[in-house]
């Protein structure tokens, strides 16, 4: 069930006024969306549902057992054993063909032939999301950020709430599981603020994404040495705007929805492409992961708190880790080390911390910018071609100045520009329609999004492909 | 096309929130049926059929006929032809 279509909206019409019919029966309500998010997952695949209780009943149980002890040795092993489940249950999944392939390419490559074997098996669409969630609250458990929860549906409301479940915001445990404790008060409602994140969302998707895939990129990445070289640097930046409309439109709907079911999301994006370093662009980009694996990953292995070289070391597995978090292939792992290694030269130079603008002028800045609007775009290309022949193609052709004929249509054109308009618009801008939005007449409440959803809906494409994270 | 943390922008909280999301939900929601039933009709003659889907369907090809009778539908269908010619995307 994809945000922008009719089921999920008659889907949503349902779930809105029973969940705050049940709002002063809180257990029901949660009961009620629980039931509701699993229904919303099993649109996908029925029997993956079982996953996400398996999960969830798992991690419950996972998370008294770390509260149990008091040692803190006694208390790590167990933590590590339900790390290692979870972790098990992803990799079985996502990773052990990939594995598998590269193991026996190695052993073919010293001339011996051993065959594992593959599985065949459907991936659980949100794996990885579902898999980070259930983390975040063992791991805060452990840390006694917070206490484990004697509920087994919070926690089963916590993983699998529909909003989030198949491509995050990444809530954090401790975050979500405090406003699950009694009724939401339907004065946090920011109306404004949701609808515009939702119609926002909405033409991201249908509009920006659906047309640069369709469009053009899709064709100049199925087999980019039969384009020419400024073809696929349009396709390279074609794609760095898609993949940014597509992902935060999924995370702006997201974020709208559960505000209008009286739950808060985190901010996921925070114009990406402004970014003027890698670290910067890392603060900015799907902002719910690059925190997670920060605080989850990066400070664990010892942060930047023992030397300059174990800290570029823990920034290296933490990124290539990042990398293939996104999936099981070289191109995903390569992805990850070319950001980690980034940041690494970054740190090296001295383009780092908070004020890292501040300290280097508007000239500096601007280079900086250039520099890594570049680096983040061409990074794309492995993230995006489906083989290691097809991004070697790519750079070859793209680098080989072989031919400077396009085939953007003015159409495409368009879409770029109305793309590269969601980053150059001030927020300012935003922020004074959803106030202007919130002090309008009803009436005029009502014509808005039905208005804007007419348009979209005019210019739609015949059908809308999933989002890109959904594979994630 | 914005993304703002929530928390960040803090206004006073109005009354009546709840019963203007909903008046906004299901005032959007119906306009957009009477505007473009066509999509309705054909979303749920893609389903499988049960008596409740029979019944909807029912219910939207009578919502669509009074739509094109009241010339409503016919403005979308021009709409988007004129979007398809200048556009030059695939027809539907």
């Amino acid at each position: 069930m994809l945000f922008p279509t009719i089921g999920f909206a008659v889907f949503f019409a349902v779930v809105f006024p029973v969940t705050w019919l049940l709002n002063a029966h809180n257990t029901w309500k949660k009961v009620f969306l629980v039931a509701a998010s699993y229904y919303f997952y099993a649109a996908w695949r029925p029997e993956f549902t079982l996953l996400l209780l398996v999960s969830s009943v798992f991690n419950y149980g996972a998370a008294f057992a770390i509260d149990h002890f008091k040692d803190r040795a006694q208390r790590l092993t167990v933590l590590w054993l339900a790390v290692a489940a979870n972790l098990g249950l992803l990799g079985y999944f996502k990773y052990y063909n990939f594995f598998a392939a590269s193991l026996m390419n190695a052993f073919a490559a010293i001339g011996m032939k051993v065959d594992i074997g593959f599985i065949e098996v459907a991936l659980p669409i949100a794996i990885s999301f579902l898999t980070f969630h259930a983390l975040s609250y063992i791991i805060d458990v452990y840390r006694r950020v917070i206490k484990p929860t004697t509920s087994l549906l919070d926690i089963m409301f916590y993983i699998g709430f529909f909003p989030h479940l198949i491509a995050g915001p990444i809530v954090r445990a401790n975050k979500f599981l405090a406003q699950t404790i009694g009724p939401r008060d339907p004065a946090n409602i920011r109306l404004g603020q949701s609808v515009f994140l939702i119609l926002g969302g909405l033409f991201k998707k249908v509009i920006i994404a659906n047309y640069l895939s369709t469009g053009f990129v899709d064709g100049v990445f199925r087999d980019p040495t039969a384009n020419s070289s400024l073809d696929l640097i349009f396709g390279m930046y074609g794609y760095a705007l898609e993949i940014y409309c597509d992902f935060s439109a999924y995370t702006d709907i997201a974020i709208g929805i559960a505000n209008l079911l009286g739950y808060e999301f985190p901010q996921n994006f925070n114009y990406p492409y402004r970014a003027t370093s890698v670290q910067d662009f890392w603060r900015r980009w799907h902002m719910s992961l690059s925190s997670w694996l920060r605080d989850y990953l990066y400070i664990p292995l010892g942060g930047s708190k023992f030397g300059t070289l174990a800290t570029y070391r823990n920034i290296m597995i933490t990124m290539a880790l990042g990398g293939l978090w996104h999936g099981a292939s070289w191109a995903f792992l390569i992805w990850g080390c070319l950001h980690g290694s980034a940041l690494v030269i970054e740190r090296m130079l001295g383009i780092t911390g908070d004020h890292a603008d501040a300290k280097r002028g508007t000239l500096a800045t601007a280079v900086g910018w250039l520099v890594t609007t570049q680096f983040v775009c061409l990074a794309w290309v492995f993230f995006r071609a489906p083989s290691t022949d097809a991004w070697l193609g790519y750079f070859a052709t793209m680098f080989s100045g072989r031919s400077w004929s396009t085939s953007v249509t003015p159409f495409v054109a368009v879409i770029f520009v109305l793309g590269a308009l969601s980053h150059i618009l001030p927020p300012r801008w935003f922020e004074t329609l959803e106030k202007r939005y919130d002090e309008a007449p009803l009436a005029m409440k009502v014509l808005v999004p039905f208005v804007v959803i007419y348009l979209i809906s005019v210019a739609a494409p015949a059908g809308i492909a999933p989002f890109i994270y959904f594979q994630f | 096309m914005k993304h703002v943390e929530p928390t960040k922008l803090e206004r006073p909280r109005p009354r009546g929130q709840l019963r203007t999301a909903a008046i906004v939900l299901y005032g959007t929601l119906m306009l957009l049926a009477v505007t473009i039933p066509q999509s309705v009709v054909n979303w749920l003659a893609d389903m499988n059929g049960n008596p409740v889907q029979e019944t909807a369907f029912r219910g939207a090809e009578v919502l669509r006929k009074l739509s094109q009778g009241a010339g409503v539908s016919t403005v979308y269908q021009r709409a988007r032809d004129i979007f398809i010619a200048i556009s030059g995307v695939e027809p539907d």
